[in-house]
């Protein structure tokens, strides 16, 4: 049910955050892009707290946000200043001096391509347990490419081709990462996508490349990575 | 035993394309059982039948080589050759030696050459008065095709055709537009499922098609609907 909402597109991506304040005991959400692919902003926050925990992470480079997309897992900071000491010193102190008590991080990533974050904080002490944490992974998987595929949209280099043939490539080259990721069709097709934008290649140079055995994506133990 | 007479060949040639035009018929497979049966019947190299979309640019529905480079030109002919006279006269257009002059169609001509086409044969899917798209019959040895041949590959598309109506409520004013778009959306899922094949088995994109096009006809389904299972993860090849 909330999985389905998600995925409904005619919900703005800014209202995403909504979705998540409501099925988890939380005080705060923030949704955030991260890193080169679609640069550092907050897309979303459901209050002033949340998105200042995301812009604290920009500005010192640090955080839970920041490992939840460098290791493509969750990040769970039961208590923040006991957790993150060590990790994220700079952070954990401005953060805890804001009220937050326990941070949990998700990463938003589509195959190979790592782009942002949810963040979500209370101010009293919270731990998820399993149905939550594995809820909060899947509404993250859907968060991820609904904020790809409205970022992708709106940047005219990575528009499908317009000439048919140029079209039929980019659909053989979706099958061959829907078989190389075990994706979706949906999802592998913004995977060359997002690798033509974060190349600066177009989509169709992209897909002759997959063809061709040029480029391949593979699961390895590490994650997701491109093979060249 | 003495070969089939070329009378028994065709009629047996229009017996496996109605064949294709049963109750839920599958515009793709009949379309590739005419382009196989044109290359078959008349020494054709490659054969393939292009649609028109809502916006009228032609697509490749079916074709005899899976190949993109062979693709590729089918595609060529249909935007910047004589293809696209056809679609625009509803004439057929017969090109028994390329080069040609006439300078519109200069890409199809060079890329004709350059991958060692030398004729060109151009008839029109016509549906009532309506041109819905074309068959190119491209072949590697240049000369005539008989007015005989001519009248057949005609008579077979046009048997094709009905396959669009088929089946359908001719009143609806939209069915026929419906039917196209279905047939070049289902060729989607249909690349989609190469690329699967072609990976999955290290093949070629032309194998991979084959692979597909044999397991359906095995299995009396429709390309589509296998090509569909394998996107949705239900059925490896």
């Amino acid at each position: 049910m909330i999985l389905a909402d998600l995925r409904r597109s005619d919900r703005p991506v800014s209202g995403l955050s909504e979705s998540f304040l409501a099925a988890f005991p939380v005080a705060g959400v923030a949704l955030s892009t991260v890193g080169d692919l679609l640069g550092s902003e907050t897309l979303a926050a459901s209050n002033d707290v949340s998105r200042h925990v995301d812009e604290l992470q920009f500005d010192l480079g640090e955080g839970p946000c920041w490992e939840a997309i460098a290791t493509v897992r969750p990040v769970y900071a039961d208590r923040l200043e006991r957790d993150g000491a060590v990790k994220w010193p700079a952070f954990t102190q401005a953060a805890v001096a804001t009220g937050v008590i326990s941070l949990f991080a998700f990463p938003l990533f589509v195959g190979p391509l790592r782009f942002g974050a949810i963040d979500m904080y209370s101010d009293r002490p919270v731990s998820l347990g399993r149905g939550h944490r594995e809820l909060a992974v899947a509404m993250a998987q859907v968060v991820s490419r609904r904020v790809l595929d409205s970022a992708l949209s709106s940047i005219d280099s990575v528009e499908m081709p317009d000439s048919p043939f140029s079209r039929r490539i980019v659909h053989q080259a979706t099958g061959m990462v829907f078989a190389q990721l075990g994706l979706s069709m949906d999802d592998s097709r913004l995977v060359i996508h997002g690798h033509a934008f974060a190349h600066d290649l177009s989509v169709m140079d992209v897909a002759q490349r997959v063809i061709d055995g040029e480029l391949a994506f593979a699961a390895t133990d590490s994650g997701i990575q491109e093979l060249e | 035993m003495t070969p089939p007479s070329r009378e028994l060949t065709l009629v047996r040639m229009f017996a496996r394309l109605t064949d294709t035009l049963v109750d839920d018929v599958d515009l793709i497979d009949t379309l590739q059982v005419l382009v196989e049966n044109c290359a078959e019947a008349f020494g054709i190299t490659v054969a393939g039948v292009l649609l028109a979309d809502g916006a009228g640019q032609l697509e490749v529905a079916a074709s005899t080589s899976e190949d993109n480079r062979a693709v590729e030109v089918l595609q060529v002919a249909a935007d910047d050759g004589p293809g696209a006279t056809t679609f625009r006269t509803g004439e057929a257009v017969l090109v028994p030696a390329i080069p040609v002059e006439a300078s519109e169609w200069g890409p199809f001509t060079r890329m004709a050459e350059a991958k060692g086409y030398a004729a060109v044969f151009i008839l029109p899917m016509r549906l009532r008065s309506e041109t819905v798209g074309i068959l190119i019959l491209l072949r590697t040895t240049q000369g005539r095709l008989s007015d005989d041949d001519v009248e057949a590959a005609q008579a077979m598309a046009d048997v094709a055709t009905v396959g669009i109506l088929h089946g359908r409520a001719l009143r609806e004013s939209d069915a026929v537009v419906r039917q196209l778009e279905r047939a070049l959306n289902s060729r989607v899922v249909i690349e989609q499922a190469k690329g699967v094949i072609a990976h999955t088995r290290s093949v070629s994109m032309d194998e991979a098609f084959r692979i597909l096009r044999d397991h359906a006809r095995s299995n009396r389904l429709s390309v589509s609907v296998v090509a569909a299972e394998i996107a949705e993860r239900r059925l490896v090849l």
